[in-house]
């Protein structure tokens, strides 16, 4: 039981810090971003190469990795999302795309076998009866951290108060002087930063494969629908409802329904619920 | 003599249709205008064209600079506060949140700014921590106005700032610009659909229909105009 409990807080911390950069982009920039996955597999193999391959220190590699996340973000916009804007379908098949690009780019680079990443943190905690590695502990504060910061930043500054006013109404925060494009711009960069922050810790809990950008591609979505657009707090709260969920089928039923929950749970909000459990009406 | 806003032959478009034809109009400092037309005659797309929302040909010069060429955002530092018809608030937020992010240009008037708008609306000193999608339409209408006015706008242009609102809270509203223009000199343009409420406000009207102006004049020379009598006070 107390296994379960931790077990679940870990992965949920670690899937609120998948999810919330995701949000992020669809509620202020209205924009499926179908790479996200992708950026954190790209991301790992970053961290990958330069904590691994050239030895540089772990902070170091996590830090180059969050950078070069920002800017992938970043240009993403600039080349793609912005010619198109207009064309909300047009920008889903090419992230998709993009996403499947970038896959091969990887298999080019390091290979198609799966790698396995040196804890970031290495040893373990004991906790009960339950083990925990140090690696994953420090993910899990991390996300807090970094949620918790993220919360402040959209609270109480200018900026991120511009962020949740263009995710309202664009053209309330254009004439109240707020330069959208410039908004978007600052979404994309964090946005990917903290996907490629995110992908460090997940390619850690699991392993560095070219095709591990599906599953926390699917668990962002899912996050984002059952969540409700445009909400921290309902993000960090579905994380744990699916992580938990998770954990739970693992441990009890058979590891490998992991994740048939979760679709399940997809498909009955889109029912029951369609603006997500925490989500606001559109107006 | 330049006046504080002068509007030069301003055609817009929506795509290919031409929405507003060749309006020229003049505003001096601290004079109220109002523009007055039915539902379509382009007021609203006048307005957004001040504010750069629109494709336009022709000139806006607000004293003596042109705004043509400047974005949104930049018009709004310029020194023009807009309140729109369908206010576009943000429904999620306080009201205080609302008005800060009007300040977003204005960042070091924002204690003074807080203070003059909750001063004409002392109704949003109570319901500061309010999100604005439960509130009513007069009180939208506070807040827009409010939020237009933390960006310490020289000249205010407003929307059909009584559409849709009680009779007291319209006399509000009157009430506040006018006193916006007699305490900060504040250049005003309103539009209307009323011109019982635009005469009891302003000193000039424009008369918008299909895009031109047809009539224009001041409120003295306008009360007894046939034409206006006809069209827009149904007697």
């Amino acid at each position: 039981m107390l296994e379960i409990i931790i077990q679940g807080v870990l992965l949920s911390g670690l899937y609120a810090l998948i999810a919330v950069g995701f949000t992020l982009i669809f509620s202020v920039g209205r924009v499926l971003n179908l790479a996200y996955g992708a950026y954190i597999m790209v991301a790992g193999y970053i961290y990958f190469y330069f904590s691994q391959l050239l030895g540089l220190p772990p902070i170091a590699g996590l830090l180059l990795a969050g950078i070069l996340g920002a800017c992938m973000g970043l240009l993403k916009y600039n080349l793609i999302v912005k010619p198109l804007k207009a064309d909300h379908i047009a920008v889903e098949i090419s992230t998709l795309i993009l996403a499947v690009v970038l896959q091969s780019a990887v298999i080019l680079c390091f290979g198609n076998s799966a790698k396995i990443l040196l804890p970031i943190i290495p040893g373990v905690i004991h906790i009960g009866n339950a083990t925990v590695t140090y690696n994953v502990l420090v993910a899990t504060i991390a996300s807090w951290l970094i949620l918790i910061g993220l919360y402040l930043f959209i609270k109480r500054t200018h900026v991120g108060r511009a962020m949740m006013a263009v995710s309202m109404d664009t053209k309330g925060a254009s004439i109240s002087g707020v330069d959208i494009d410039k908004i978007n711009m600052i979404t994309w960069g964090i946005s990917g930063f903290l996907g490629a922050i995110a992908g460090v810790f997940f390619a850690s809990y699991t392993q560095l494969s070219p095709t591990m950008w599906v599953a926390p591609l699917i668990i962002a979505i899912a996050i984002v629908i059952v969540g409700g657009i445009g909400s921290i707090i309902g993000t960090l709260v579905v994380a744990h409802i699916i992580g938990f969920m998770e954990i739970i089928s693992v441990a009890l039923i058979s590891p490998q329904l992991r994740g048939v929950f979760t679709m399940l749970l997809i498909i009955l909000v889109l029912v029951i619920r369609p603006k997500g459990l925490f989500g606001r009406e559109e107006l | 003599m330049m006046d504080f806003l002068e509007i030069d032959k301003l055609s817009a478009f929506y795509g290919k249709a031409k929405a507003l034809h060749e309006v020229s109009l003049t505003v001096k400092q601290g004079e109220i205008i109002a523009i007055i037309g039915a539902n379509g005659a382009g007021k609203s797309t006048f307005l957004d064209s001040i504010m750069g929302l629109t494709k336009t040909e022709g000139d806006i010069r607000l004293e003596g600079q042109s705004l043509i060429g400047r974005s949104t955002p930049q018009i709004v530092e310029s020194g023009v506060g807009y309140a729109p018809e369908r206010f576009n608030l943000f429904p999620y937020m306080s009201v205080y949140d609302n008005l800060l992010v009007g300040a977003f240009t204005a960042r070091t008037d924002i204690e003074k700014n807080i203070k003059v708008v909750e001063n004409l609306f002392p109704r949003l000193k109570e319901r500061r921590n309010q999100e604005t999608h439960t509130q009513s339409g007069g009180e939208r209408q506070m807040v827009s106005l409010g939020r237009a006015l933390m960006s310490s706008p020289r000249l205010l242009i407003v929307d059909e700032p009584t559409i849709g609102l009680a009779p007291k809270i319209c006399i509000e509203i009157a009430s506040v610009l006018k006193r916006l223009r007699d305490e900060f000199n504040t250049t005003i343009v309103i539009t209307e659909q009323n011109a019982n409420f635009a005469m009891t406000l302003a000193e000039r009207l424009y008369v918008l229909e299909s895009g031109s102006i047809k009539i224009q004049g001041s409120v003295e020379e306008l009360k007894n105009d046939p034409q206006l009598t006809e069209a827009y006070f149904g007697h």
